[in-house]
């Protein structure tokens, strides 16, 4: 077994170790803290398969701006709040039934459908995916897209203003 | 398993467990992680199959994503808190204006 | 347009137009037209019945008037069949009819509604020329529903009070029992022989072969038919209580014509009975039974309209009597002179009424001989033919009836004749009662009453002599001889013959009897009649009630048949079943409705779950299903 496959492997067990914590954690921190440890593992999957690009903005973007966002504002919240207390809501079993059955169903059309697709073709240039390949090629072929994002940003500033305003407002 | 079963099985099995997420906790913003990671789980298999065909579009749309969840997150949180504020809670349970 | 289609048109005309126009254009309009047109049909009969004449009589005038429906290869038209029994009876109804029209304008000159009388006076001959010249049975049905519409609209005439109106219900309701059988009898005719033609209907029995079918069960079918309209056990009851509409109605319509449709129907079919022995014994039973019957009740009754009602009953159980032992031209006879003496007493009866504003119990009168003598004679006159006093009408008439009930071969006996001659005893004994308690026993009436005693107007007791005179020499018109080629007489048991004049002599006997012993019980007032009541309490209850018929009618049909319309139909067909299941499924809609509403439980995790088992359902289908 390579090296490759074993971190693989690790990275994988603690992605999924993540997402099951955050199932179970009682305080929302702590679900913070999973959420963060699966999403870096899920950068190091990037990193082992040579994503470089994705890797690095999984953790700038991802756990840098968003989960920070979301530690700071479970900070700034009153911990005897009852959902801080109580864990699950009414669907308890029903849902983890469904749940289960979704990750059967998902499960068995992977394993199938992999079977029958088999290897896939390999190759290809291995050094795409680093970072300066990764933007020239960006910056040149997907450029406007590149640019709508930004259009896409200013619309998100606007409706953040007008929510908290609005909300302002109705607060007196 | 290879490698690509693996991490398809993986991100099938972090969109599970994020909607299982959605559907049993209480807290509206454990909801909102849960919903972070079922995206997380879908980028997993956008990257394994665009490292796996070794086309640049599939990168290019994993950087979008990251864009447009970073700005949704940016749109998300204040609502659900100005939401809690009219409440006076967190918990999903007592926001029942559906109901009927 | 023909001139039998003529004579049937114009009292439908005068019924348009006293019915449309009457009320507009006043009294001395509807009198013209209600009369006029009549008078103008009696003409147009005599015109036919010379021509008829001229033709030697035994060629009958056939006129279509219109061709109702053709259906496939069936042609049914409307018909009119001319022949010296339809001339015969066409003469009485317009005749009669036209006589009692004129009395009419007297009698009912103070009444609001004289347009509407007139109109279905006019209506109802209008349906009975259908009856009487109809080719068809089907225009004959049509002429004998339409009388009984009509008798209904006039029996309940003065409609305000609920007992009239229920005396009208009454009289059309037992009618259509009747016209079941009828029915059942066309349908058979039509079926076998293909044909609803009277004429062909008598060809079709005449010839070498029968047809086959049963001619004695087409003969019960329609006698069916005849009882009700003609008032035969046991069918009998509506006929004492439409004595509720006005006099000339009753003399009209339950006297000298509607009801003798019944006698006309089967005296028309003779073909068929000649071949249907059962049920012509049937016939001669029943009708003796029912005069005798009939009589009985009358003896005790106390209004003058009831006695007369019965003694119709009783007459007419005569005739069928005839008709049962083959002797059909006999039974017209009777029909004939009935007409005339009945229609004269019933209008004598209307006369009496009138003088004595609106008295009908025989109890309170008396002494009115003297004070109304036109219309005392002519009331004597009438109750002396129809007792069969010689030489008036009735005693030639009901003498060839007993006579034939005696000896008659096709079904005659001792038996029918004995009582038949009970019944003529009975009949002489009750009318000869009426005439003296009405007329010559001292004065029962009341002070008031006695002050307004007038005789009637012309109009009525100038009806009242031409009715008596006819009552008087119309015997002397041998009716069964002048219908001979068409209805033959049976034969008679030739060891019985001599007993012709015995018989004759006898029937003289027992009516001069009957009136000894009216005048020895009834020639000074009630007081003897009551203590011989007294004598035998019971069977006086039992005949003062009519044998109880209708309160049997009323516990054996009438009471199970409302208790089945409220609970079975009502209560539970109508309520339960069908307001049931409506409301039902209106609830079951709502209660739906209430259970599924229940998926909106305003929790968004759930419906996040309904969600998901979607996905994972429509996953497993596009797997499934390639």
């Amino acid at each position: 077994m390579s090296l490759e496959t074993l971190l693989l492997y690790f990275f994988a067990a603690g992605a999924l170790l993540g997402g099951l914590l955050m199932l179970v954690a009682r305080h929302p921190m702590r679900v913070a803290i999973a959420l963060i440890g699966s999403m870096l593992s899920l950068a190091g999957i990037y990193a082992v398969l040579g994503v470089h690009v994705v890797a690095v903005f999984q953790v700038l973007i991802y756990v840098g701006a968003v989960m920070v966002f979301m530690v700071y504002v479970i900070m700034l919240l009153d911990a005897r709040d009852p959902a801080f207390l109580e864990r699950y809501g009414r669907v308890l079993v029903p849902g983890a039934i469904i749940g289960v059955l979704l990750a059967a169903v998902l499960g068995y059309a992977v394993t199938r459908g992999a079977a029958q697709t088999g290897a896939a073709a390999a190759g290809g240039d291995d050094r795409a995916f680093l970072v300066q390949p990764f933007s020239a090629e960006f910056l040149q072929q997907y450029w406007l897209h590149f640019e709508l994002t930004s259009v896409l940003l200013v619309a998100a500033v606007v409706a953040a203003i007008a929510v908290i305003k609005g909300g302002r407002r109705n607060d007196g | 398993m290879d490698r690509t079963q693996l991490l398809l099985a993986l991100s099938v099995a972090l969109f599970a467990i994020g909607l299982t997420g959605v559907m049993i906790r209480r807290n509206a913003l454990v909801m909102l992680m849960c919903m972070e990671l079922m995206l997380n789980g879908v980028i997993l298999s956008l990257v394994t199959f665009s490292e796996q065909t070794a086309t640049l579009s599939g990168a290019v749309l994993v950087f979008l994503i990251f864009v447009v969840a970073a700005a949704e997150i940016a749109i998300a949180i204040p609502i659900v808190l100005l939401l809690a504020r009219q409440r006076r809670t967190l918990d999903v349970g007592a926001y029942g204006d559906l109901k009927g | 347009m023909n001139l039998l289609t003529l004579i049937v048109v114009l009292p439908l005309a005068g019924f348009l137009l006293n019915g449309l126009l009457g009320p507009r254009f006043g009294r001395p309009f509807v009198t013209a037209v209600g009369c006029g047109l009549p008078i103008l049909a009696f003409l147009a009969t005599v015109r036919a019945f010379l021509q008829l004449q001229a033709g030697g009589g035994d060629d009958p005038l056939i006129q279509t008037a219109y061709t109702w429906a053709t259906v496939g290869d069936f042609k049914f038209d409307i018909a009119f069949y001319f022949d010296r029994l339809s001339a015969v009876m066409a003469l009485i109804v317009t005749g009669v009819g036209s006589l009692i029209h004129v009395y009419s304008t007297g009698y009912m000159k103070d009444d609001p509604s004289y347009a509407r009388y007139f109109a279905y006076l006019n209506l109802f001959l209008f349906f009975m020329l259908l009856l009487v010249l109809g080719r068809s049975l089907l225009v004959c049905f049509v002429g004998w529903e339409g009388v009984g519409l009509a008798s209904y609209l006039l029996i309940g005439f003065w409609f305000e009070d609920p007992a009239k109106a229920a005396a009208g219900k009454k009289a059309f309701i037992t009618n259509r029992v009747g016209d079941a059988g009828f029915l059942l009898g066309m349908f058979l005719i039509y079926r076998t022989l293909g044909t609803l033609d009277m004429d062909g209907i008598n060809a079709a029995f005449a010839g070498p072969v029968l047809p086959a079918v049963s001619a004695s069960l087409i003969g019960v079918l329609l006698f069916i038919g005849a009882t009700g309209k003609s008032a035969q056990i046991p069918l009998h009851v509506w006929l004492p209580d439409a004595m509720a509409g006005p006099t000339p109605v009753s003399a009209l319509i339950h006297a000298a014509t509607m009801v003798t449709a019944g006698v006309y129907l089967i005296a028309r079919l003779h073909g068929l009975y000649e071949h249907a022995p059962e049920a012509s014994q049937l016939i001669a039973v029943v009708g003796v039974a029912t005069a005798f019957f009939a009589a009985t009740i009358a003896i005790v009754q106390t209004d003058i309209k009831k006695v007369l009602a019965y003694s119709t009953i009783s007459q007419l159980g005569f005739m069928f009597l005839a008709l049962g032992v083959g002797a059909y031209g006999v039974a017209v006879f009777h029909l004939y002179t009935h007409a005339f003496f009945k229609a004269c007493l019933f209008l004598g009866a209307g006369s009496v009424i009138h003088a004595l504003g609106g008295e009908q119990d025989i109890r309170n009168m008396g002494g009115l001989a003297k004070r109304i003598p036109v219309t005392f004679a002519t009331f004597a006159v009438a109750t002396a033919a129809i007792a069969g006093l010689p030489p008036l009408a009735g005693f030639f008439s009901k003498d060839e009836i007993l006579w034939f009930a005696f000896a008659s071969e096709s079904g005659g006996s001792p038996l029918l004749w004995l009582v038949a001659s009970g019944t003529a005893l009975m009949t002489a004994f009750y009318m000869f009662r009426l005439l003296w308690l009405t007329f010559l026993t001292p004065s029962r009436m009341s002070h008031e009453v006695e002050h307004h005693v007038h005789e009637s107007p012309l109009s009525m007791t100038g009806v009242l002599v031409v009715l008596a005179v006819l009552s008087a020499v119309g015997g002397f018109v041998s009716i069964p001889h002048f219908l001979e080629h068409l209805l033959p007489l049976p034969g008679v048991h030739h060891e019985l013959e001599h007993y012709e004049t015995p018989l004759i002599v006898l029937s003289v006997v027992l009516a001069l009897a009957g009136l000894a012993a009216a005048f020895l019980i009834y020639g000074k007032g009630l007081a003897r009649g009551e203590a011989l009541a007294a004598r035998f309490p019971r069977l006086h209850k039992l005949l003062s009630g009519k044998y109880y018929v209708d309160e049997l009618y009323e516990n054996l049909l009438g009471k199970p048949l409302n208790w089945i319309s409220e609970r079975v139909f009502l209560g539970l067909g109508d309520r339960f079943l069908i307001d049931g299941s409506l409301n039902g499924m209106a609830s079951l809609a709502q209660r739906a409705a209430g259970r599924l509403s229940r998926v909106e439980t305003g929790n968004l995790q759930f419906y996040v779950l309904l969600a998901v088992l979607g996905v994972i359902a429509c996953l497993a289908w596009i797997w499934r299903n390639g």
